[in-house]
């Protein structure tokens, strides 16, 4: 134990030999796993918030294609869908999006329906929405400072601006669900949007054996050829391709940096200096065995490499979780989300670090000790020869 | 008086790059016996196979072909493992162009070869200490070696052969890079040695070192042979 930690001590005295040599590295090393586990910490966490956001979605929506775009579905669809054995509640959806000229910013505005008090809750406020009244979300509150009681203008289709009373404003926790949400009685919903009685933005349909989900979507598709059925699971996976999707872009833009780390690194750690091999020569003609330098190098690696990468890896986390991912956020979350930021919650992936961890500490270990063990197996006879 | 043999070479050759074209043999057929508490100089020309006969007695190297006896064991055909143990515990190395480790201190130098053991930090500190002061270099002890002079440098190598307390020192060239006035000091220390019981054996070419009194042998070499 005292040799290893005496060996450990001269293995720190080593690398403050060579203090701006190793800092270079440690600073660019670090800023490798900065930005990887960056990526991965966001990416795990928007999926997991995805997860989480749908899990109270429903199983089953249809909307209505015409030549392969979105349009509003005839509410007497339903009358169809409800003849398919195993199919429950039927709701039909009315939302849309509005553009606001004053903030730039696009609001998901959303017709009030049965349940949806019961999806989400109020930070302050009531959740009463009747004729000229509006809840909305913190992100919108934010924009347009608005606090309960303003007034929150919406310019229908007509032109013709019409005023609505802020009687709620959503929660912080319910951030991802209703950032941007803005919910108005369903008559002020069609009068807002010139939307008659007989249309629906879509439908959501309530299955009774989850099992079943996608034989009723088949079914749904054979009654009406011209809907599309989208199940949760279909929306969540869209939603992990659309994040590695992203994450692989971001990952491809930096890989110029990577691989210059990796050679970097390579060459520094591959090519021992005469200086260094030489010293390995000192202490093998002193009496030190291989496997003691063996110790010290890889006391050297594991230190460089460790500190690197904690440093990278707490950095990530700060950026992501405290600092709301600035860097990487937008390319991540896409341009079309409202500005206002929400906060991730911090979700941890032990198995995406081990991986990280093994891809870049591993390897950098063992281009370390390598080279080492090389000049460590000479002959110490060629120190004699100076 | 009968001295117990320490070290005995039988009919040692050493070969570098063989096969090749430029295959050289360093140490050709070298017997010779070297007692305990002796000093044995290794007198030759340059190139004439004193160093790498130096390194073969030193374990630092193995031998083509022969033998070397240490305390009647054979050591050129031990595992690396052993001769690193061998080296440590029964040698100490002054090197002709000191070797030292240049982005430490003095002390750290001195301590060095006990690191990688079991020794206590303290037991190692107090030792070394002990050494610097004999050798005078106590002083100089948080001084990184570069800043020291070629005197001073070779007392710090001296005073690194000696921390294991070993009970052979193998010189090589140890007056190289020193003047007549450095070169007596050392050849003062080297004679100190002897008198401890040390078993000395010093490669070199000056008259200073090999024409002293307490230099019980000289082997002469040329072109790797005992002449």
């Amino acid at each position: 134990m005292i040799k290893h930690l005496k060996i450990l001590e001269f293995a720190l005295s080593s690398l403050w030999r060579r203090k701006f040599k190793n800092l270079g590295l440690i600073v660019v090393f670090s800023l490798i796993i900065f930005t990887l586990s960056s990526i991965v910490f966001l990416t795990y966490s928007f999926k997991r918030e995805a997860v989480a956001v749908l899990k109270d979605a429903p199983e089953l929506i249809v909307q209505r294609l015409s030549a392969g775009r979105h349009e509003m579905m005839p509410v007497e669809y339903m009358k169809k869908i409800k003849d398919i054995p195993g199919v429950g509640k039927i709701v039909p959806r009315l939302w849309g999006y509005y553009y606001d000229i004053s903030t730039g910013g696009n609001y998901t505005v959303m017709a009030l329906r049965e349940g949806l008090q019961d999806k989400i809750s109020l930070m302050e406020g009531s959740f009463v929405v009747g004729s000229g009244s509006c809840v909305v979300g913190r992100g919108v509150a934010d924009a347009r400072f608005l606090d309960i009681g303003s007034i929150m203008p919406l310019i229908g289709a007509d032109g013709n601006v019409r005023r609505f009373r802020v009687a709620g404003i959503f929660t912080d926790e319910s951030n991802l669900l209703t950032n941007d949400l803005v919910i108005i009685g369903e008559k002020d919903f069609r009068e807002v949007f010139r939307i008659p009685q007989s249309i629906a933005t879509d439908i959501v349909v309530q299955i009774y054996n989850p099992t079943e989900v996608d034989n009723i979507a088949r079914k749904i598709k054979e009654a009406l050829p011209d809907t599309r059925p989208i199940t949760r699971r279909e929306i969540l996976r869209t939603y992990d391709t659309l994040f590695d999707w992203r994450s692989g872009m971001v990952l491809t833009m930096f890989l110029g940096a990577i691989l210059a780390f990796v050679i970097l690194a390579w060459d520094k750690a591959t090519g021992l200096s005469a200086e260094e091999r030489h010293e390995i020569a000192i202490l093998k003609a002193i009496g030190w065995e291989t496997s003691d330098v063996m110790e010290l190098k890889f006391w050297e690696g594991f230190i460089i490499s460790s500190l690197s990468f904690l440093t990278g890896l707490i950095g990530g986390y700060l950026h992501i979780y405290f600092f709301g991912a600035s860097i990487f956020s937008p390319a991540l979350k896409g341009w079309s989300v409202i500005f206002p930021e929400f906060r991730l919650v911090p979700y941890i992936n032990i198995y995406q670090i081990a991986v990280l961890l093994f891809f870049t500490v591993i390897p950098y270990m063992a281009a370390t000790i390598v080279p080492s063990w090389k000049a460590a197996i000479t002959d110490p006879d060629v120190v004699m020869r100076g | 008086m009968n001295r117990e043999t320490v070290i005995r070479v039988e009919d040692v050759s050493k070969c570098i790059n063989r096969g090749r074209p430029n295959e050289v043999w360093p140490v050709r057929g070298v017997s010779l016996e070297i007692e305990r508490a002796q000093c044995v100089v290794l007198k030759g020309p340059s190139g004439s196979g004193k160093t790498s006969l130096l390194s073969l007695i030193g374990c630092m190297s193995r031998p083509t072909e022969g033998r070397i006896l240490l305390h009647g064991r054979d050591v050129a055909k031990l595992p690396e493992r052993f001769l690193t143990e061998i080296r440590r515990n029964t040698f100490g190395f002054i090197f002709q162009q000191f070797n030292l480790i240049p982005g430490i201190t003095v002390k750290e130098n001195v301590m060095l070869p006990l690191y990688p053991t079991e020794m206590g930090l303290t037991e190692i500190k107090t030792r070394a200490e002990r050494l610097m002061k004999k050798l005078r270099i106590y002083e100089r002890r948080h001084f990184h070696v570069k800043g020291l002079s070629g005197g001073e440098q070779q007392r710090v190598a001296i005073a690194r052969a000696l921390i294991n307390d070993p009970e052979i020192i193998l010189a090589d060239e140890p007056t190289a890079h020193l003047d007549t006035r450095l070169s007596v000091e050392l050849i003062e220390i080297l004679k100190g040695l002897r008198e401890e019981g040390k078993t000395l054996v010093i490669a070199t070419h000056d008259p200073l070192v090999y024409e002293q009194g307490f230099v019980d042998r000289v082997v002469e070499m040329r072109d790797g042979r005992v002449i």
